[in-house]
């Protein structure tokens, strides 16, 4: 297994006293709460980032926003490193745990507490999964509309420490444009609540901060969000191109037009051929690159909508246009983009990447990405929201070839080092994690970067809170 | 992801295809939304993943199983849920089926344990104990309660809570041998008699080989087939299991060679997913893989045959059928559409309960070993078949027919059974009156 | 006053302010200058640093010096079509000064208008930023692409912030293309609970309201020259395409018919009426009377209104679906009155945008905060400006 990445080292007063803290924890929670057996421990050692793993020193799945509390209070009082996990689904790492840490599951807290169409927020546990709020909301004509594609199984709590994105993202902002207010368990213990039912809280904008924040600076316990009235209708429609840097360019025209479709994904052959296998959607295996691109509305705002893209798409001598013909259809166009990820393990494993370049530069960020990818003698297959310009290539190779796999790593990070020279970013919606935590510097200056780890010690003095994730591990002062 | 086998360790069969399946798989974690124990228990370790991690670590450690690992493992409830969610196509069916089979051969289970699975390997896949054991239990439910006071013999309690809603049915209502067709004979298949359904509700294959009469169909009933062995497939007794596959394996080749058949008919779908894998089961058994697989090839969900026949369009009948999807046909046997276009084609309404995907905490044995949790996910399966304000729940698996019948009124019965009665059958005798 | 013409400067200054510890007060024009500091501070303004530094229409990103005028900002968009979708609104009306706002201003102050019901606020808008920090270093945050969650968020964390954290040097924002159509469906007669259902029964309709607003029978006739119908009127505002704007406006017409009658209003009367809500045309009306922004949640916003009728002189209007109470009062502020009754009904705040000179000082300007997160707010002051030069006591 490569390992590039390294952890903190693990505090060794913590690990001295471990007998001590599960006993403890286990007289704060009832017994059923407390995981310290090896090996039922193992399989907290990851998340989806699955390349690097560490045992925790125990597993705690509380039920309440007190019980959380009362752990936190603890911990911080001895010093113990928490590091937060929702479903753990996260591609950066995040939720990956070290020797001396106790990982702090919300996996119990899983109720939808309030839905309030009258202002149209729903208030959930932290353990809710993204896609069950719009499954609860959906038949009343309602939807939450952050959609990332682990949507199934990520949970609320999750989508907030990571900013989640998603393919609808274009039209309907990422996690922190829909988060009303969130019940914030600090570091200490204490509970606060910010934001609610209202917009703009009063005083700085805690909850933009929090939101993103990887868990470093308090454990959400409960999220109120806002609920979008679902629109009449929506219709993907498949653009089969020649070549990714066509459908790239096509890409940058549609938005340029002025035209906002509400998702526009693209998917290169590798891409397609993997989601096809999967999901049996009915994407064009004979084209280069693929742009799933919806529209939403009426049925006439949709064709009138449509002929414009259409339009576009001719420019730029697209193959193949396909329009979906009923929602079961959209639905497997989507099961099939959503699932990309996963699917990819039929054939390798992979590493996904997240840069985000502005759109003007995505033609040639793709080009130079399989440059880099060849250059390493890799297999890359791109699947990405194109609309915001959040790349994901997803860098295949074997993980019982250790050399294969320190290559894959090399050549990701050169491909997010291209993203940042590009005027992009590097990470969109997955969050720096572990994984892209070393390449801080690259996007910015040591002043920056002691920046925000002074505001995050306004929150944990210590680096109790998923300490070794996101702030490089030189320099912390 | 990553494993780490030695060379020596792929030697054995069973863990280089369990290598091979735990390779597929990303961790991804899609897998954790949708399975009943970890929605129930909120705790990774009862969820797919949780589960494939500690098999991982247990055989490529190549561990005994301990108490932790089997707790975890006993919780599945084999739905398969999983599988049709992954992406990734982790072939979880196979890898907990090794897992279980490792179970069996290195942990030795506490006493009460022992004896409760010992028990029900032993009767419940023999029709004529099975039948005397429900007399019995007639007995011993006045002491349900106080079994329920031990935790080891709570499954005690279970088995007999779920006797009485099933009184054994009259052997002769038992089938034997060939029935006759009406009109000209379009097919000859052979279908399955089993064990636990033929005491519980032989009604169902009644039904069944009356309306295929109706459609042309010659049914047999070869002499000396039995339990298809998921029952003790599923608590690891592979030794058991792969001996019931066998025999039947012999029983229908016999069939084969001699008039030839086009389908072997299983109306109760849990034994359907297993006889669809007696293929794989026995693929290292150079004697039988060949046949085997051939009968797997032609082992057919009741429903999936029904389609072949081209079953006339009936009058709608006002009436509303909730159908519920078992695992094993939905997860297991992928066949999701089929039960509800014939319904729809013979005139019901068919109405789809919410979380369709979810177990209803039947599976086999385990609503007797794990009734905790079992009650819990009918009470939810019953809830969400309930809203949907349906006269009359339809499914096509005995086991679920059992659970969710003994946690509510509306009355449950099996697909084939409507069909029939739509096709100029009787009326089910649990809608009449 | 201080006025740095680059950003090298304005770090100069500030670290020499740090140094001597001598408060500064952030300001851009000082047109949204309603909050007092609570020592004197000199004042330091952006308008020195002005133009636009990026434009890229096609990508619809926009990055400009916070001293820069909205007005100019606003005119580069005008001219490809294109706006900033949360409607900065413009203070000067209702606070009777004549200087020219920055963009810096809007950012710092997280202004926003009627669309921020769906489009957004100011800081769901702003991408990244470049300011100076209080020990004097430039930092940079976010940056110019839509999706970035690289590190913390101190791009939200700086909008809003009244001048209290930073110096903003450099603004990037996305835009928005213009809709080619406005159109605005006006139900009259409605009381405020039943604007208030109306609206929000409009709204769950799959018909992309971009606006939503209501003006009771006191301050009706002074939006757009009095040519609102008769009796209070509730507004919905929809935007697009023409033909996607005609069949909407239809079917909300046809839902809304239920509530009372119903009217349109047109492109250019809607334009004008969506810009006066923005401004709050009826209080700028040249007084000193008490205004104030109450933010709660939609469907609190009538209960907040006709509690506080009954113990205090008061006029209101609300906007975003009833959320948002723009609230006159006649005498005093009645500030304690006014929080008590939000607080009770679930929460939000209130910030005393107009107040005679007399009776500001013993009010504070915003909502005061619960103990733990006024400790918290301190700490994170602390962290970007430690010698506390900033804007002292703004933010109470």
């Amino acid at each position: 297994m490569p390992e590039a990445i390294q952890f903190l080292l693990p505090r060794p007063e913590v690990l001295a006293r471990r007998s001590i803290i599960i006993d403890d924890l286990c007289g704060l929670l009832p017994a059923d709460c407390v995981i310290h057996e090896a090996r039922e421990l193992v399989p907290f050692e990851t998340d989806a980032f699955v390349s690097y793993r560490r045992m925790p020193l125990a597993v705690v799945l509380p039920r309440t926003t007190s019980q959380v509390a009362a752990v936190m209070k603890y911990c911080h009082r001895n010093s113990i490193p928490v590091v937060p996990r929702g479903a753990g689904t996260s591609l950066s790492g995040g939720a990956i745990p070290q020797e001396d840490a106790v990982v702090l599951g919300l996996s119990r807290m899983a109720r939808i507490i309030e839905i309030d169409y009258a202002n149209r927020t729903a208030t959930v546990q932290a353990g809710v999964t993204n896609l069950s709020i719009s499954e609860a909301v959906g038949i009343d004509g309602f939807f939450y509309a952050p959609d990332p594609s682990s949507q199934l199984a990520c949970t609320i709590g999750g989508n907030i420490g990571m900013n989640s994105g998603g393919a609808h993202c274009l039209k309907y902002g990422v996690t922190t444009n829909n988060l009303l207010g969130v019940k914030l368990v600090l570091v200490d213990g204490e509970v606060i609540e910010i934001g609610g039912k209202h917009l703009d809280a009063a005083g700085y904008d805690l909850l933009g901060l929090v939101c993103g924040s990887e868990g470093q600076l308090g454990i959400v316990t409960e999220a109120t969000v806002r609920l979008i009235a679902k629109p009449e209708g929506a219709r993907p429609v498949l653009f089969g191109f020649e070549t990714s840097e066509e459908a790239g360019a096509c890409v940058a025209d549609i938005i340029a037009s002025g035209i906002i479709p509400v998702a526009i994904e693209f998917m290169d052959k590798p891409a397609i051929e993997i989601c096809e296998a999967f999901a049996k959607a009915g994407y064009p295996l004979d084209v280069g690159a693929l742009l799933i691109v919806e529209v939403e509305g009426s049925e006439a705002e949709m064709d009138a909508m449509l002929e414009n893209i259409v339009g576009i798409a001719r420019r730029h001598a697209v193959l193949t246009v396909r329009e979906c013909q009923s929602a079961t259809e959209a639905a497997l166009i989507w099961k099939g983009r959503k699932s990309a990820f996963g699917a990819t393990g039929r054939i390798a494993d992979y590493i996904c990447m997240d840069g985000t370049v502005p759109l003007s530069k995505l033609s040639y960020v793709l080009k130079q990405t399989s440059e880099i990818i060849d250059r390493f003698g890799l297999r890359v297959a791109n699947v990405f929201h194109a609309g915001d310009g959040n790349m994901h290539p997803l860098i295949l190779f074997n993980a019982n070839d250790p050399e294969e796999a320190m290559k894959a790593e090399e050549a990701g990070n050169e491909i997010l080092k291209l993203c940042v020279d590009a005027g992009g970013c590097l990470t969109g919606e997955h969050g720096v994690g572990i994984e892209k935590r070393d390449l801080m510097r690259h996007q910015y200056t040591d002043a920056e970067l002691a920046q925000q780890m002074a505001v995050r010690a306004a929150f944990d003095e210590d680096w109790i809170l998923n300490p070794s994730k996101v702030f490089p591990l030189e320099g912390r002062g | 992801m990553q494993t780490s086998f030695t060379p020596e360790q792929l030697e054995d069969p069973h863990v280089a295809e369990s290598e091979k399946i735990l390779r597929r798989c990303v961790h991804c974690g899609f897998c954790t939304a949708t399975c009943p124990t970890y929605l129930t228990l909120g705790n990774e370790l009862d969820s797919p993943r949780g589960r494939i991690y500690l098999i991982k670590d247990m055989l490529e450690n190549g561990r005994a199983a301990d108490e932790q690992v089997v707790t975890h493992i006993d919780r599945c409830l084999s739905c398969l849920s999983c599988v049709t969610t992954c992406p990734s196509g982790v072939d979880y069916m196979h890898l907990v089926d090794h897992a279980r089979v490792h179970i069996e051969n290195t942990y030795r289970r506490p006493l009460a344990d022992r004896l409760v699975r010992g028990l029900l390997a032993a009767v419940l896949p023999y029709p004529a104990r099975f039948r005397t054991a429900l007399t019995l239990a007639k007995f011993g439910r006045p002491f349900a309660p106080l079994l329920k006071q031990v935790k080891a013999l709570r499954p005690l309690a279970a088995m007999l809570d779920l006797a009485p809603q099933a009184a054994a049915a009259p052997q002769s209502s038992v089938l034997r041998g060939a029935q006759p067709v009406l009109g000209i004979r379009r097919g000859r298949v052979a279908i399955l008699s089993g064990c636990a359904q033929s005491v519980l509700d032989p009604g169902i294959n009644l039904a069944t080989v009356r309306l295929l009469a109706r459609f042309g169909v010659e049914v047999v009933v070869p002499e000396g087939e039995g339990c298809c062995g998921a029952l003790v497939h599923h608590m690891g007794r592979e030794d058991e299991a792969l001996g019931f596959a066998r025999r039947n394996v012999d029983v229908w080749m016999r069939e084969i060679d001699n008039k030839g058949l086009d389908a072997i008919i299983i109306t109760a779908s849990g034994c359907g997913t297993t006889i669809k894998d007696y293929g794989h089961m026995l693929r290292l058994d150079p004697d039988y893989a060949e046949k085997a697989a051939k009968v797997s090839a032609l082992a057919s969900d009741i429903t999936e045959y029904l389609t072949t026949l081209d079953l006339p369009r009936q009058e709608p009948k006002r009436l509303n059928v909730a159908y519920h999807s078992a695992c094993s046909m939905q997860h297991g046997q992928k066949i999701t559409v089929a039960p509800k276009l014939l319904l729809k084609n013979a005139g019901f309404t068919v109405r789809d309960p919410a979380e369709g995907h979810l177990c209803c905490g039947s599976a086999g044995t385990y609503n007797i070993l794990q009734p905790e949790i079992s009650s819990e996910l009918k009470a939810r399966k019953v809830k969400n078949i309930e809203a949907t304000k349906p006269d009359v729940i339809a499914t096509g698996n005995i086991g679920c027919m059992t659970q969710i019948g003994s946690g509510t009124a509306i009355p449950i019965v099996h697909t084939v059974e409507l069909l029939d009665w739509a096709y100029g059958g009787e009326k089910p005798g649990k809608l009449k009156g | 006053m201080l006025i740095p013409n680059s950003e090298t400067d304005a770090a100069y200054v500030i670290r020499n302010a740090a140094a001597d510890n001598k408060p500064l007060s952030i300001c851009g024009a000082d047109t949204r200058g309603f909050a007092r500091l609570n020592k004197p501070a000199e004042p330091i303004s952006s308008r020195g640093l002005s133009g636009i530094v990026d434009y890229d229409p096609a990508e619809m990103v926009m990055t400009v010096k916070s001293g820069t005028p909205v007005s100019e900002v606003e005119a580069a968009l005008a001219a490809n079509r294109q706006m900033m979708a949360f409607e900065p609104m413009d203070h000067r009306g209702i606070l009777g000064n004549k200087g020219e706002p920055t963009i810096g201003g809007v950012f710092a102050a997280n202004v926003s208008g009627p669309r921020r019901l769906i489009a957004g606020a100011a800081r769901d808008s702003l991408l990244g930023i470049r300011f100076v920090n209080g020990r004097g270093e430039i930092i940079r945050a976010g940056g110019r692409v839509m999706k970035n969650v690289t590190g913390l968020d101190l791009v939200k964390l700086l909008a809003g912030s009244q001048g209290t954290l930073g110096f903003l040097t450099e603004v990037t924002f996305r835009v928005l293309p213009v809709p080619p159509m406005t159109e605005t469906i006006v139900i009259s007669g409605l009381d405020d609970e039943t604007a208030a259902k109306a609206m929000a029964a409009a709204i769950a309709l799959p018909v992309e309201i971009s606006g939503a607003a209501h003006l009771p029978q006191t301050v009706r006739s002074r939006f757009i020259d009095g040519v609102l119908p008769e009796g209070e009127a509730t507004v919905l505002r929809l935007e697009g395409l023409t033909a996607s704007v005609d069949v909407r406006s239809q079917k909300l017409a046809a839902v809304m018919g239920a509530f009372g009658p119903v009217g349109k209003l047109g492109m250019e009367n809607s334009l004008m009426l969506w810009r006066q809500i923005r401004d709050v045309a009826p209080y700028a009306d040249g007084t000193e009377k008490p205004l104030w922004r109450v933010s709660v949640a939609p469907s609190a916003g009538y209960h907040l209104v006709s509690a506080l009728r009954l113990e205090a002189g008061i006029d209101a209007f609300y906007d975003w679906q009833g959320g948002l109470v723009w609230m006159r009062m006649e005498a005093d502020p009645e500030a304690e009155l006014l929080r008590r009754y939000i607080r009770a009904l679930g929460g939000g705040h209130a910030t005393l945008i107009r107040a005679s000179e007399a009776g500001r000082p013993q009010i504070p300007t915003f909502e005061p905060l619960p103990d733990a997160i006024a400790a918290l707010s301190a700490r994170i002051k602390a962290k970007l400006d430690p010698a506390g030069i900033f804007s002292p006591g703004k933010l109470g």
